[in-house]
């Protein structure tokens, strides 16, 4: 459907049912952060022997983050006498905007799709990247010394592990002989990517925890050191940005995970019969737990530490997978 | 020419890059200069996707975006905290320079107004970055692992530099 409104000529509803398809996407994806963020800290919550929210919206907390987020709707907007106004204004958009351009290339079902591009994959990885430019923005509009040491935390950590997790996705490439996300579901019918790549998805991981700033690879906002990193300054909607650009990231790397490595929305064998939406779901909500079952066990890495993983450990492993998997690659040609 | 869904993204595309780029030249702080030319960089991305050239379009962002922090670290670190440049130019300067840009502006539009590079019919457009692979890997492969070899050596020329000065730093403490 999509491919024919890509064709037809340019008119006002086309306009509209772009727009409208655009719309709800992003409210699909608010609805996912809102329960996002309250399965966050009902799991944390459970993992360290408490409750979690409970008072709102019944037993479960069910209406903790809709209160949440009207508070900081109704909330004054600060802006710092000596911040540099237009960037401070400017930064949270920088942010959040690349943060809902990456989900029109992932594909959720082999029919529901936006984007269906060529070069899929390297396209997420991409436009990921301008977000740091949004955050190393603000932290510097924000004139405040916490602010800054975040920024520049934040844009370290995106330059180191980026290599990592491009590097450790090119055995999949390899395999799949694509770079298109379509392409690479269509090639785990033989088995899913986790099996054939484990290195590869082990060090995809690990550069993916850290490209999302989760714990144990907070250090841009590690509230401990920091205070609260590069949002510091940033009060009411300002920082709901910037919180929203992380929890979509979070909902966008999951399913990259998913599409990757656990095979989108293709089923085990024998059990076919369950529709692929409802496969993607599961992969998606197992992936989704972990990440927060990383960031309610692990303590938070030392900067140098940080570092010295991602060039001295994750980028050489990454590298001796590309080596092995082109190296088998050839070998089962030859036999 | 009719006015497309294509025709007004390039319209808009070339607006936002010549816009950064004249802000690029405008403003006087150097974090806002970076910005501006964040701006620029994306949208000449996008108009290499109007041109089916995705593959390009990816490859600019992913190196840029990384590139474009680091600048910024650079001009943060490298420059006072409420720096600003500002232009010292005479009236003849301004003159010469004004002759210099119309002179530019003849040229160019003398060079490109009656380019003709007829029209081949080309499979450019498919595929495209399996292509690029195939030329880079088989046609062009002593350019391309010169290259690498070039960015291996730039590479190690920066590390014993930086090593260097730590040795002196550590030297003088």
């Amino acid at each position: 459907m999509v491919e024919d409104l890509l064709h037809s000529s340019a008119g006002w509803l086309n306009f509209g049912i772009f727009f409208l398809l655009a719309v709800v996407l992003l409210l699909v994806v608010l609805g996912f952060v809102t329960y996002a963020i309250l399965a966050e800290r009902k799991v944390m919550g459970y993992m360290q022997m408490r409750h979690g929210p409970n008072q709102v919206g019944g037993r479960w907390g069910l209406l903790q983050t809709v209160a949440d987020v009207l508070k900081l709707l109704l909330k004054e907007d600060v802006i710092p006498k000596l911040a540099d106004r237009p960037l401070f204004i400017i930064a949270p958009v920088i942010a959040f905007a690349p943060a809902f351009m990456v989900l029109a290339t992932i594909p959720f079902t082999d029919k529901f799709q936006f984007a269906d591009i060529g070069v899929g994959l390297l396209y997420y990885i991409a436009v990921s990247g301008i977000t740091t430019v949004g955050i190393v923005t603000g932290a510097w509009a924000s004139n405040n010394k916490y602010a800054l040491l975040g920024g520049m935390r934040a844009a370290a950590q995106m330059i180191s592990y980026e290599i990592p997790l491009i590097m450790s996705v090119v055995g999949v490439v390899l395999l799949s002989g694509s770079l298109n996300l379509n392409d690479i579901v269509e090639a785990q019918k033989n088995g899913w990517f986790i099996v054939w790549q484990p290195i590869g998805f082990i060090v995809f991981f690990i550069a993916a925890v850290a490209e999302l700033n989760r714990v144990p690879f907070d250090l841009p906002e590690a509230e401990s050191e920091l205070i609260a990193g590069f949002h510091i300054e940033y009060s009411g909607f300002r920082w709901a940005f910037f919180m929203l650009a992380e929890y979509v990231y979070f909902f966008a790397m999951a399913a990259l995970i998913t599409v990757l490595f656990l095979g989108g929305w293709l089923p085990l064998p024998f059990l076919g019969f369950i529709p692929g939406a409802v496969w993607f779901a599961l992969k998606f909500t197992a992936v989704v737990f972990i990440l927060l079952w990383f960031r309610s066990t692990f303590p938070r890495v030392r900067a140098d530490q940080l570092m010295e993983f991602g060039w001295k450990v994750l980028l050489p492993i990454a590298l001796a997978n590309i080596f092995l998997t082109a190296l088998i690659m050839e070998l089962v040609k030859l036999f | 020419m009719t006015l497309s869904g294509e025709f007004l993204a390039f319209l808009s595309l070339a607006v936002v890059s010549v816009m950064g780029g004249v802000l690029l030249l405008n403003l006087t702080k150097v974090v806002h200069v970076i910005v501006a030319l964040v701006f620029t960089f994306i949208s000449i991305a996008g108009i290499f996707v109007l041109l089916s050239a995705e593959f390009l379009a990816v490859a600019q962002i992913l190196l840029y975006s990384g590139a474009i922090t680091i600048i910024m670290l650079f001009g943060i670190m490298l420059t006072r905290h409420d720096d600003t440049s500002e232009t010292k130019a005479g009236g003849l300067r301004k003159v010469l320079l004004f002759l210099g840009v119309l002179g530019f502006a003849f040229s160019v539009y003398i060079g490109i107004y009656n380019l003709d590079f007829g029209q081949v019919p080309n499979t450019l457009h498919e595929n495209n970055t399996e292509q690029i692979g195939m030329a880079l890997f088989s046609k062009y492969i002593i350019p391309f692992e010169l290259t690498s070899v070039l960015l291996l050596a730039a590479l190690i020329g920066a590390i014993i530099l930086a090593k260097k000065d730590d040795e002196k730093g550590a030297e003088k403490e």
